[in-house]
């Protein structure tokens, strides 16, 4: 490339050898940008020549321009929700690799296994319907409308009606589970001793510090802004969705994060926790101390540290290297062992 | 005579190549005709549901593996395991936000639907009603057995399967399509034979004549 650059500078500054040096240099400029903007096309219709005639090598050609097609897929929702405008464009862009995927696979046809024809005919064809999907679902499209004032009636008593309706259909209304919910700058302390609980929801709360002494079965966290919350061993599931500034120190069998902004965890758990559509997420090991913690561990099956801390995957990034959206908290940023046995704050009895 | 003698030995021959022609076919036939029986005793079945539905635990718990260490599934899992006289192919597909949009991708050629709910979470029931209209308006679903597992009933306060009916609107379903709601613990194991039982039978009820 670098090469045809240069080339290309040479000859036409033999051919104008009178022009300033300026315009010369202006000149070079707007070919460097078109160059650069025909670099992506250009580099994926080379890669379609097979270099040598080998499956291997088309394989492996293919699969990175599938993953490559694949992240692009998965970062649209995220363009979506952050710039809807260049939504066409990105589908477009989308479209061209999809279709050079499919030109690659049709001019390696003649020398490749019929399996491999056949399974890399059925991922294009697969892209392909993911696509469709996605822009139909991502671009509103455009409805055949007349532009006058009725239509505009017809809509608004549209809407006015189809809340009653839901509201008929979804007469059954369901009750609360136990939690902290709605609550501003608190300490609030929940004691579990004698006997397992059940789920416990912890919503809405904002610069709040949640203690939770003893086991509960399942945890539902929702919408915490600025908070700390602390949580003995969990011996279902927790699942954390939409939390910002926060710091989290929890154990379970299974953890998933969603949507959750420039927070800290400090985990123990089972499995591998799963982090989808977050930004700015650290992950450190477990540190919560309080009497009889070492009970409680044992008995949820938390007692022995696995290491899975520190192994996160992220939804959002299927890709081999490490995701940008989350880090491991460095070791001289770590709390130290927080306890939380001496509760001298306002206790809330469940 | 001696000519006689020949023609018997070429009939001979004749039949001798004709048996063994036979035989080969009839063994071709044979592995062919067993090949489509033992298809024929195959379902397709898909496990979805919203994420932390415990979608792997269930199949993990009905194949009597260890369910103590399961991460949420990236991508999906394919199980394969006798159930009765029937071979079931399960597809347990992940259930996190970011893969539902995959979903449709194991629609084809499917026998029975299970729907998993986690009936403690009561905050994102109408996101799991929302979903699973979605799935059933899906053509190449139409014909598939529903079967919903009302999950982790072990869990004090979750919601009794009477309740996950009326919040999923169920009685409103499309009249032509055979559903069953069950109440389950994939953590004692409980309810799940009972609903598997249901959903095998109506399958093989609808597509082979049972005998």
């Amino acid at each position: 490339m670098e090469d045809e650059m240069e080339k290309v500078t040479s000859s036409s500054s033999n051919n104008e050898e009178a022009e300033a040096e300026a315009a010369l240099q202006k000149k070079h400029l707007s070919m460097l940008d078109r160059l650069s903007k025909r670099h992506p096309t250009k580099s994926t219709t080379t890669s379609t020549e097979p270099p040598t005639e080998s499956t291997s090598s088309f394989l492996s050609r293919f699969s990175q321009l599938k993953s490559s097609i694949e992240s692009h897929l998965s970062e649209s929702q995220f363009i979506s929700s952050s710039d809807p405008s260049h939504l066409k464009s990105h589908f477009d862009k989308i479209s061209q690799s999809i279709s050079d995927l499919e030109k690659l696979v049709a001019q390696s046809s003649y020398f490749l296994p019929s399996y491999d024809v056949r399974s890399s005919l059925k991922t294009v064809s697969d892209f392909k319907r993911t696509l469709d999907n996605l822009s139909s679902e991502l671009i509103p499209k455009k409805k055949f409308s007349f532009k006058n004032k009725a239509t505009k009636v017809v809509a608004e008593s549209k809407q006015s009606i189809t809340p009653v309706l839901d509201s008929v259909q979804s007469s059954f209304t369901v009750r609360d589970s136990p939690g902290f919910r709605n609550k501003t700058g608190e300490v609030l302390i929940g004691e579990f001793k004698e006997s397992e609980f059940g789920e416990f929801t912890v919503s809405d709360l904002d610069s709040c510090e949640v203690r939770i002494i003893g086991c509960v079965r399942a945890l539902f966290v929702h919408r915490l802004k600025n908070c700390r919350v602390y949580v003995g061993p969990v011996t279902g599931s927790i699942l954390i969705e939409e939390v910002e500034g926060c710091v989290f120190v929890i154990a379970s069998h299974q953890i998933r994060i969603h949507g959750a902004k420039r927070s800290d965890f400090y985990l123990r758990v089972r499995s591998r926790p799963i982090v989808e559509d977050c930004i700015g997420v650290r992950f450190a090991p477990y540190c919560l101390s309080y009497r009889g913690i070492e009970g409680d561990l044992h008995g949820a099956g938390l007692d022995v540290e696995t290491g899975n801390w520190a192994n996160v995957d992220d939804f959002r990034w299927l890709r081999a290297v490490q995701s940008p959206n989350w880090s491991i908290l460095p070791e001289n940023e770590r709390a130290e062992i927080v306890d939380i046995s001496n509760s001298e704050c306002r206790k809330e009895e469940i | 005579m001696t000519r006689k003698i020949r023609i018997v030995h070429c009939g001979s021959l004749y039949n001798c190549v004709c048996k063994v022609l036979v035989f080969c076919l009839g063994m071709g036939l044979l592995s062919i005709i067993r090949k489509i029986k033992k298809k024929e005793k195959e379902m397709r079945i898909l496990m979805v549901g919203l994420d932390n539905s415990g979608k792997t635990t269930i199949v993990l718990k009905i194949n009597g593996e260890d369910t103590s260490v399961i991460s949420p599934t990236l991508g999906f899992n394919i199980k394969t395991l006798t159930y009765q006289k029937y071979t079931l192919n399960i597809w347990d597909v992940g259930g996190q936000k970011t893969i539902r949009s995959y979903w449709r991708n194991y629609f084809e050629q499917t026998d029975g639907l299970v729907w998993v709910v986690d009936s403690s979470d009561l905050r994102r029931l109408d996101d799991c009603k929302m979903e699973l209209d979605n799935l059933l308006k899906e053509e190449r679903l139409s014909g598939a057995s529903l079967l919903i597992l009302a999950n982790k009933q072990d869990i004090k306060g979750a919601l009794a399967p009477e309740e996950i009916a009326k919040v999923l609107n169920l009685e409103a379903m499309d009249k032509s399509r055979h559903w069953m709601i069950v109440g389950c613990s994939a953590y004692t194991g409980e309810g799940l034979l009972e609903g598997f039982d249901w959903l095998v039978q109506d399958i093989a009820s609808r597509i082979y004549l049972l005998d």
